[in-house]
């Protein structure tokens, strides 16, 4: 579905990157290429950047067990599942998670503009944000052997 | 300025990784990454960067055996619209600076090099810097130029220099020794048949094929391989086709996008390709008069037939029966078909056909015809198309496979 993303470090702003502590995040992948920034679920504090209110944030990412009461847990949603309001009570509110890469499965691939997912909210709580999903295309399917993928902006693959 | 006044030169541009250099046209922090290009299937990577070939992944492997190779590579889907785009700019750009264009590939030109250094004012290696470096800056794809008296060493001199090389092969001392070490299936037109053949005669260099006995060449590999030996003596024999010799044969086809045994949707792809080989038929003005199937099961084997066509046709309800009649003769139901290819041949212009008089096409046909090939030009390709296409509604929902390289017209080479 989505393991993390990759945004290029020129696209967060200086403050996201003191204030989150991204520069341990930075990585590049040859001599010459840009730098990134990573946001992988697997980290011990999973975050994601995300547009939300017409600004760009860092927000937790999903929730990573059952303990953590009241948010689902995983890192996903499934479009399907929030059309049909199962997750009314949380507020869900539409985000945009800007990314040059995606990760699944162990392979990064090349998206426009990012990801489409939801903020979800509970009193005296931080937000969490989740990458929705839908069926897999075929061509995703082949890709990462996933029968899921992450909804992206602007574009189907 | 050209030295040799009065004789053509020839040049021979060739885009870098073009696939990769495409995307990094319009992704530009694609730039010194590790990137593969995915074929449609998302299974194999049919383009790669010098940066994840230096990491052993080839054309055509598979993504699970590329992903261990270089866990860091980011793969891309393929998109053909968007490269035949920077292609034909490409080709404008050079036409620009030459009077005859041969465009032999998506991402290959050879070209009348002869007013080069006339146009640029500069010398002719300069002026070859300076063409390489134009399409850089206005197309943003990097390109390797070679040029020389004749397009076979035209094209070896840009293969040596890749990526982002000039060479000008010219002095005859310098040629000679440039070919001594070049291996001969470096030449294009000798494929490993040809190559084996010369090995067995301890031809291996271009160099030693240069240096042999002509009449040796033109036995071992006929004319063709005596039209490579005077060019690699700087004698041009192969023309530059400035526009592309009339098809021989027509066809459409591919993978099914997975392995499938339902029989709704192999009727369909049927549908679908006859579609597509009608259009590619129209564009180029052809009828045919034999039509064939062929059909590759998942255990490789290959079934299908073919058939003459009561007369010339380029009809789809024509050929539509004809396909249907051979499916329906050769596919035992449970078979579990990968790829499926039709063909046709025997074509001709059709201005140059007697029609029938007896057998016409219905008006209706011709109406229909005339009204889909009209809506498809203006509100995009496949917006009207056959109701036993529908099937395939993920096929036709991915907006990439509504261009294939096949096309692409124009160009020589496939």
């Amino acid at each position: 579905m989505c393991d993390g993303v990759s945004l290029l470090r020129s696209e967060i702003p200086q403050r996201l990157i003191r204030q989150f502590k991204l520069e341990s995040r930075v990585v590049v992948r040859g001599e010459q290429a840009p730098e990134e920034i990573r946001f992988l679920r697997r980290e011990g504090r999973p975050w994601l950047p995300a547009w939300h209110a017409g600004q760009l944030g860092i927000h937790a990412w999903g929730c990573r067990s059952r303990q953590e009461q009241g948010f689902p847990p995983g890192a996903w949603c499934h479009r399907e599942h929030l059309e049909a309001g199962y997750w009314r009570h949380l507020q869900p509110e539409p985000v945009e998670i800007p990314a040059n890469y995606v990760l699944d499965r162990g392979i990064w691939y090349v998206v426009r503009d990012g990801l489409r997912g939801v903020l979800l909210r509970r009193p005296r709580d931080v937000p969490r944000v989740y990458v929705l999903t839908e069926a897999a295309s075929h061509y995703y399917h082949v890709m990462t052997r996933h029968d899921r993928m992450p909804v992206l902006l602007h574009e189907r693959i | 300025m050209n030295i040799i006044l009065g004789r053509m030169l020839i040049g021979f541009l060739d885009a870098d990784c073009f696939y990769v250099s495409c995307e990094r046209a319009r992704l530009p922090h694609l730039m010194g990454q590790p990137v593969g290009v995915l074929s449609n299937q998302g299974a194999c990577v049919i383009a790669k960067s010098y940066e994840l070939k230096a990491r052993g992944i080839s054309t055509g492997m598979p993504i699970w055996k590329a992903r261990p190779l270089c866990p860091e590579a980011v793969f891309v889907k393929r998109d053909f619209a968007w490269y035949e785009i920077l292609s034909r700019r490409m080709a404008d750009e050079v036409r620009q600076v030459s009077p005859a264009v041969e465009y032999y590939s998506i991402d290959e030109l050879f070209f009348d090099a002869s007013w080069l250094s006339r146009t640029f004012e500069a010398p002719l290696s300069e002026a070859a810097m300076r063409l390489r470096e134009r399409i850089h800056s206005r197309v943003g794809v990097p390109v390797s130029v070679g040029v020389s008296r004749s397009r076979t060493l035209a094209k070896l001199a840009a293969k040596s220099v890749k990526p982002f090389g000039c060479r000008v092969l010219l002095d005859p001392e310098e040629t000679k020794s440039f070919l001594h070490d070049c291996p001969v299936e470096e030449i294009a037109g000798i494929g490993w048949r040809s190559a084996d053949k010369l090995h067995a005669r301890q031809i291996r260099t271009v160099g030693n094929f240069a240096a042999t006995d002509r009449h040796v060449i033109c036995k071992l590999l006929t004319k063709k391989g005596e039209a490579l030996w005077w060019e690699l003596h700087g004698e041009p024999v192969l023309p530059l086709d400035t526009i592309r010799p009339p098809h021989k044969m027509v066809g459409r086809g591919g993978s099914l996008s997975g392995p499938t045994r339902d029989i709704e949707r192999l009727r369909a792809w049927l549908v679908r390709n006859v579609e597509r080989l009608v259009e590619a038929l129209d564009r180029h003005g052809v009828v045919c008069e034999t039509f064939s199937l062929s059909l590759r099961l998942e255990s490789g084997h290959y079934i299908g037939d073919g058939t003459t066509l009561p007369e010339a046709t380029a009809q789809f309800p024509r050929l539509l029966a004809a396909a249907r009649d051979i499916f329906n003769r050769v596919y035992r139901s449970g078979d579990t078909v990968t790829h499926m290819h039709l063909n046709t041949e025997r074509l001709s212009f059709r201005h140059a056909v007697q029609q029938s008089l007896l057998d016409r096409p219905s008006a209706q046909d011709i109406e229909t015809a005339r009204l889909k090939r009209l809506i498809n030009k203006r509100v995009g390709r496949f917006a009207v198309r056959s109701g036993a296409t529908l099937p395939l509604h993920d096929i036709y929902a991915d907006p990439t496979n509504g261009h294939d390289i096949c096309d692409i017209y124009g160009k020589l080479c496939f």
